[in-house]
């Protein structure tokens, strides 16, 4: 009998593991499916290519399996899964960001990917972005999704640490050029400095919104200062940044490194990356958040469907695809047995990249982060274009994300 | 970015040529239906009329009429995010909604009333504009003119393109450093504006860009208006010894008016809920630059307030109603109608 219970000890703790992996004679029964893939992957990074790349090299070892890929914005995507699964023709696969979490879970359209998967051989901090009430939703394709400065070293020869370096470098280019560049429309460029001014967006409960505080205010002020000192343009998207810094019109670009592949195509040896420049007036380097992009899967997923998307996914999170991720778009891999190849160890520009995670903060999940990304935006629209203080900003962002909060109950 | 190739040409007329083929096949075996129904079993005597009514009789019924009976079911919901597959459905729901409609923000700070007003100051801006201009350029080409064709043909180009198209494009030229705009302006020492940033200039921005696009079909209906006038009336007033500004105040726009009030009317109805053009040209998503249906939009889908936005719709349909109802009794453009 003990014998008995010993040996179904043994067998219950390796059957996760045995029964998490979809083998290649499950995926070669599969029938023909076609599976729709939405990820936020664009083409002017080269992302979506690789994507693309990946699916047919998938597809040419078990052609029953075919995909129907799309490129969605990241917001466009999150909107068009929930009303997709409202009507009840939601894609097969999603390849998303973290922060997608939060509102699939709430409205409960994707499925924990716990029992599905071996995650034990994924970087932990990547799969704490996507734990939620003790599940894990998605499996990590990369490791990181955070900000960093990225600088032309034909342009400017050393980065600024600081912020007072920042600012000296008013007037220092030569005409047309800016010393910096960023996507000036998203909150998701002010939170770094916002962890600058040692700042956060919610108390330490991590669902209460603390925007209307001196470090935003602070961190408000230094951002109109870039713009009145004419450090960066009077006004600039992601598309209006990213272009002026490939046509060497910036100096410096802080953007993500969902972006590193296409600036080392532009600038090859020129391309430099450095941590944000530490703000001055706290002594702290500023924290940009850090996720990674991740599959994400439908609550309805089942049957051949689930087999063939379990199926691509443990191959594009296997070492090989995981290596050739890294070669081509320069980001940082979730599976942990890739982050001791030579390529990222040895890489200037990945090691510029993990320097910038290590002060890092994990971009928070719960579903409350949506209010406050909606409530910061239009308020620092209002200050970058001079229609409102900083303070009147920080105490307008405070009440509209209460509000929101209060509207999700 | 993918080249077209014969391959994927070949793809899209495949899937474009089944769907085709399946909607042909589907009206056919309606009106089959319905016309053995009627004719043979209810010997109904008008069998014809009734099989040739019966697709776009089905076709409004699934197209406008179920959604709307659904949007009305929606309306009297409490579904969200975190009511998203089983929302309460019932009146006391229904009533939180109509009433958080005017006693709470919209959005996240804007209330109904400042949008609904902004909504009739663009409205009146554009119908304003599109009408001056649009009898304007028809007044211009109802003439003996060298070249008319090809006015004609450069004039009606913003309707032809596509509205999403020309509003991306638009949204494109107001960029501050690469846009169209700005360049020129910066090119006669005007310093660039802040198109997409400034809550003045994003709707100035918009204002542009819709009038831009709204006045070739108003020039279009008062050009055929104008051409459907016997000019015989211009010839006795020209013996009259009456000025052009007499004849078009006493002539012309008179007997334009049965066919130029129902296009306002349409002008403000398509304007009052003008989607395409507020929504793409606020990129940066100001509050400032909402009107009514784009509010509602981000109501519904950016901050997931579907029941709430359900009935923010049927607010919306109610002022539209009212003001045509009034419009059509205070002008008594349908009298001719009536007979």
């Amino acid at each position: 009998m003990k014998k008995l219970l010993f040996v179904f000890l043994i067998l219950a703790s390796v059957a996760p593991l045995v029964m998490a992996e979809v083998t290649a004679k499950d995926l070669a029964a599969v029938g023909p499916t076609s599976i729709l893939f939405w990820t936020k992957e664009g083409e002017a990074d080269q992302a979506l290519q690789f994507v693309k790349l990946e699916t047919d090299l998938f597809s040419r070892l078990y052609p029953n399996i075919t995909f129907e890929v799309a490129n969605k914005d990241v917001e466009v995507l999150r909107q068009d899964f929930q009303t997709a699964s409202l009507a009840g023709s939601a894609p097969d696969l999603l390849w998303t960001v973290n922060d997608h979490t939060g509102p699939f879970t709430t409205a409960d359209i994707i499925q924990p990917v716990d029992t599905l998967f071996n995650l034990k051989k994924y970087v932990d901090a990547a799969l704490a972005a996507v734990t939620l009430k003790g599940k894990v939703w998605g499996i990590p394709i990369s490791n990181g999704n955070h900000l960093m400065l990225l600088y032309n070293k034909s342009l400017i020869k050393k980065p600024p640490a600081t912020t007072t370096e920042l600012l000296a470098l008013a007037g220092k280019m030569p005409a047309g050029t800016y010393p910096l560049v960023y996507n000036q429309t998203e909150p998701f460029w002010l939170v770094p400095w916002l962890g600058g001014f040692k700042g956060t967006v919610f108390a330490k409960d991590g669902i209460t919104p603390t925007l209307n505080t001196k470090p935003m205010v602070d961190t408000l002020k230094f951002l109109k200062s870039l713009k009145d000192r004419k450090i960066v343009p009077t006004e600039s998207d992601y598309n209006g940044a990213d272009t002026l810094f490939k046509e060497g019109k910036a100096a410096m670009i802080i953007n993500g490194d969902w972006s590193l592949g296409a600036y080392k195509d532009a600038l090859k040896d020129d391309l430099g990356v450095a941590r944000i420049p530490k703000v001055a007036a706290s002594g702290a380097w500023p924290a940009p958040y850090t996720s990674g992009a991740f599959f994400m899967l439908p609550k309805d997923l089942s049957g051949d469907k689930l087999t063939a998307v379990r199926g691509f996914i443990q191959f594009v999170t296997g070492r090989e695809m995981q290596v050739e991720m890294v070669a081509k778009l320069s980001r940082l891999p979730g599976l942990k047995d890739a982050l001791s190849d030579e390529l990222i160890t040895s890489d200037p520009i990945l090691k510029g990249s993990s320097d910038q995670m290590v002060v890092g903060t994990p971009m928070p999940t719960v579903i409350e982060m949506r209010a406050n990304w909606d409530a910061m935006k239009p308020e620092m629209a209002a200050v970058l274009s001079g229609t409102k203080t900083a303070e009147a900003a920080a105490a307008d962002m405070q009440k509209a994300a209460v509000a929101a909060i209060k509207s999700l109950q | 970015m993918q080249s077209l190739t014969s391959q994927i040409i070949t793809n899209s007329l495949g899937q474009v040529g089944l769907t085709v083929l399946a909607l042909v096949a589907g009206v056919v075996l309606i009106e089959l239906l319905v016309y053995l129904a009627a004719g043979k079993i209810f010997h109904a005597k008008n069998a014809l009329v009734y099989m040739l009514l019966a697709p776009a009789v089905i076709g409004l019924a699934l197209l406008i009429v179920y959604p709307i009976v659904l949007e009305l079911r929606l309306a009297f919901s409490n579904m969200s995010l975190r009511r998203f597959k089983n929302p309460d459905y019932g009146l006391a729901q229904g009533l939180d909604n109509f009433k958080l409609i005017f006693t709470e923000p919209v959005l996240k700070q804007v209330m109904f009333f400042p949008v609904f007003l902004r909504t009739i100051l663009w409205t009146g801006i554009q119908v304003v504009f599109h009408v001056t201009l649009g009898l304007g350029l028809a007044l211009l080409l109802n003439r003996k003119l060298l070249l008319k064709g090809l006015y004609k043909v450069l004039l009606v180009i913003p309707w032809a393109i596509p509205q999403v198209i020309a509003c991306l494009t638009w949204r494109g030229e107001f960029h501050f450093e690469y846009g169209f705009v700005n360049i020129l302006l910066k090119a006669v020492g005007i310093p660039g504006v802040q198109w997409k940033s400034d809550p003045f200039w994003n709707f100035v921005a918009m204002n542009i860009t819709n009038i831009w696009l709204g006045v070739p079909f108003m020039m279009v209906i008062c050009l055929g208006a104008l051409q459907s006038i016997a000019k015989e009336y211009y010839e006795a007033a020209k013996m009259d010894g009456a000025t052009g500004w007499r004849k078009l105040r006493s002539i012309s726009l008179p007997l334009m008016a049965p066919i130029l009030t129902p296009a306002v009317i349409l002008g403000v109805i398509w304007t009052f809920n003008n989607f395409n053009v507020p929504y793409f040209i606020n990129e940066n998503h100001l509050e400032t630059s909402d009107i009514l249906v784009t509010a509602l939009f981000r109501a519904a889908f950016e901050y997931n307030r579907y029941g709430f936005s359900a009935a923010f719709a049927i607010v919306i349909f109610l002022i539209l109603f009212i003001f045509s109802a009034f419009y059509i009794r205070f002008t008594g453009a349908l009298k001719s109608v009536r007979g």
